[in-house]
């Protein structure tokens, strides 16, 4: 009798663990992904504006039209200002171009430089999916949070580690730590705003950023019309580079 | 010196100094920016338009010291003997399309107008004006002017067969295209292979269509196909025709690491003619097999420096000895004038010049480097940089540092101090000037 109460009392708590918190069920990298897919669609349009703000309280911003396709392709056309109008950059996994009208040619650029200045780099503005660049090496329940620690695939990737908070609710993440391969920390991402764009789509419209290596300035992106598309892969490519207004 | 000149050379002195100063004083100013801690985004304004356009305005102003006795100095400022030329320019420029449905067309002028102490002189053309057609992503078809700007090459590009040929020291400047017909394709794949494209362009040679693109009353026919694969760029070019040579290349382009590119170019033209000056004083065309090649690299340093390095090997460049022949040319030409007033060899050297030998670059090997520092002591959008072209055959060089302000929205700074060197009878050392402090400003608009 005593051993059939301790065998329920064990199946009941199996079974609140089981449907009271599912997502320890799975593993970090699935989870990652489940915090990819609440952020962004298969494949998508959307404008965002970068402000680059300085010590001393001015501005200087960037709109940007972006369209991305599956796990790697991604491109975004500068609507402005005038004097980067026309620009696009693209990027297909590891590689990353830059177009310049006046070029007339695609340049390759590297990820950790900056086309617009600011705290902001290449690969803040072209990111790719997170579980496409990074594996999960261990979650942390943090009583309202989950702490992520991950590590990047390849050397090639922007930042070697990253932790990162996602919202136990909304599994969106909130604020993202990112250091060097020495362990310095590069710079902080703070998104907030959770706006929902429609079409189910409902995810931060503001991504903040600061860095130490940036004493007083602050980088601020701010995410609007986000829209599920359909795109051709050939899209993504350097011949469709000086092309990318056409889409819109 | 005239007396009537003298106050326009004490006003080139004072605006030698003052126009630095001002830029100065301009990067030095609190910023003009609005501060405002709310953020808006209104999509409105960005809502795409069938007609939109843009361009800039620049002003600059050279100052150049001349490098009296050197071969282009005595070519091209014979008859006005100065020390010093201060020249304003004023340029415009104008891009915009126009779209409706598959169907766009898209243009690129170009204005300037100029004043020195020589005179006065202007220029306005149609850089650009084509339709193109696109029913689907994998294919275009386009025709009028257009550039192209193949190869890899940042400073130079010996596989660009159908290119306007560039300035290295302005390389991401526009240039004056071509009249073609182009059909270009595109398919995406997955596995190692992951983009292929081919681009076919025709380019008519006729009595004011492309004129100064080689001989009279050909039809050329020019080729690219394009793969990415395995996180490589790879171009095969070709180009055929009569109005120049067949010729083949090959270029390519990688990142080794994230913050290290390289690329390179390999062109072959079977039968490269070049007009070459004699010991005589007589030219003949030389037919030469040529093989010209450049390697380069990219690479961004951990305190924010890029470095860009190429190597060009011009196999139908002139030799030491060939350069060296023409500056003997002027030199007599100007001796001959100055005894007996025939300017008959002068004539001979200009024209040579025109032919071959006065183009940016005509020797056989060069080196060219460029490094940026990007927003040093945490100034935003603040870049000085330095570039230098060295002749590796004759050890003349140019050296050129300057500074790039960006800060104000729609503006662009840029302060630039060049430095040429190099002995009798050098590349360098024969140019017309001896260095050059250039300011320009551009607005966006």
């Amino acid at each position: 009798m005593h051993c059939k109460k301790v065998f329920i009392a064990i199946v009941y708590v199996v079974f609140a663990l089981v449907y009271t918190t599912p997502l320890l069920a799975l593993d970090g990298n699935e989870m990652l992904r489940r915090v990819d897919k609440n952020m962004q669609p298969e494949a998508y349009e959307m404008y965002r504006k970068l402000i680059n703000i300085e010590p001393d309280g001015s501005k200087k911003e960037f709109v940007l039209y972006t369209v991305k396709k599956g796990q790697d392709k991604m491109v975004a056309l500068f609507l402005s200002p005038a004097s980067e109008k026309g620009r696009s950059t693209l990027r297909l996994g590891d590689n990353m171009w830059l177009y310049i009208p006046n070029v007339g040619k695609p340049l390759r650029i590297t990820s950790l430089q900056s086309v617009v200045g600011g705290v902001f780099n290449n690969s803040d503005i072209l990111r790719l999916d997170y579980s496409v660049e990074y594996n999960v090496e261990q979650v942390s329940d943090r009583g309202d949070i989950y702490l992520f620690d991950l590590k990047a695939k390849t050397s090639s990737v922007a930042y070697d580690r990253l932790k990162m908070q996602v919202d136990k609710e909304t599994l969106l993440p909130t604020t993202i730590e990112c250091y060097a391969i020495s362990g310095m920390l590069i710079k902080t991402l703070r998104y907030t705003k959770i706006k929902d764009f429609g079409n189910g789509i409902v995810r931060p419209s503001m991504l903040e950023t600061d860095s130490p290596l940036y004493k007083g300035y602050r980088s601020v992106m701010i995410f609007a019309k986000v829209n599920k598309k359909e795109l051709a892969d050939e899209v993504f490519s350097l011949n469709y580079l000086s092309k990318v207004d056409e889409l819109r | 010196m005239s007396d009537c000149l003298a106050p326009l050379i004490s006003c080139r002195y004072s605006t030698l100094y003052l126009v630095p100063l001002l830029f100065c004083l301009l990067i030095i100013s609190p910023s003009f920016l609005y501060a405002d801690e709310e953020f808006s985004f209104d999509l409105d304004e960005f809502e795409k338009k069938p007609l939109e356009w843009g361009g800039y305005a620049e002003l600059k102003w050279e100052h150049m010291d001349i490098n009296q006795g050197s071969a282009f100095a005595r070519l091209n400022l014979f008859e006005d003997s100065i020390s010093t030329l201060d020249r304003f320019t004023g340029g415009l420029q104008i891009d915009g399309h126009y779209a409706k449905g598959i169907i766009s067309f898209n243009w690129l002028f170009n204005a300037s107008a100029q004043q020195d102490d020589l005179g006065w002189s202007d220029m306005a053309d149609i850089y650009e004006a084509y339709v193109s057609i696109k029913p689907a992503p994998v294919f275009t078809a386009g025709v009028g002017k257009k550039m192209y700007r193949w190869g890899k090459g940042y400073a130079w590009n010996p596989v660009g067969f159908v290119n306007r040929a560039k300035d290295p020291n302005n390389p991401e400047e526009s240039l004056e295209g071509y009249i073609t017909a182009e059909i270009d394709l595109i398919k995406s794949f997955s596995g190692p292979l992951r983009t292929a494209a081919f681009t076919t362009v025709i380019l008519p040679v006729w009595r004011d269509v492309n004129e100064d693109f080689g001989e009279l009353d050909n039809v050329n026919l020019a080729a690219k196909l394009y793969f990415l694969y395995r996180d490589t760029d790879i171009d095969l070019t070709w180009y055929t025709g009569n109005s120049r040579s067949t010729r083949y290349g090959l270029d390519f382009s990688g990142n080794l690491a994230s913050n290290f590119e390289i690329h390179g170019e390999l062109a072959y033209v079977p039968s490269q003619k070049s007009v070459i000056l004699q010991d005589d004083g007589s030219s003949l065309i030389r037919k030469t097999e040529a093989f010209s090649y450049l390697v380069g690299l990219r690479y961004l340093s951990e305190n924010d420096i890029t470095s860009i390095i190429e190597y060009y090997h011009n196999d139908a460049g002139y030799t030491e000895e060939e350069m060296a022949r023409f500056f003997q040319l002027v030199e007599d030409g100007e001796s001959r004038f100055l005894a007996s007033g025939s300017d008959v060899l002068l004539e001979r050297a200009r024209d040579m010049s025109q032919k071959g030998y006065a183009k940016p670059q005509p020797g056989r090997n060069y080196l060219y480097a460029r490094f940026i520092q990007k927003e040093p002591f945490d100034i935003l959008y603040f870049s000085p940089g330095l570039t230098t072209i060295v002749n590796l055959e004759d050890n003349s060089y140019s050296i050129s540092p300057e500074i790039v302000y960006t800060g104000f929205t729609n503006w662009e700074l840029r302060l630039r101090f060049s430095y040429l060197n190099g002995g009798i009878f050098t590349e360098y050392g024969e140019k017309m000037n001896s260095n050059k402090l250039e300011l320009r400003v551009r607005s966006f608009f």
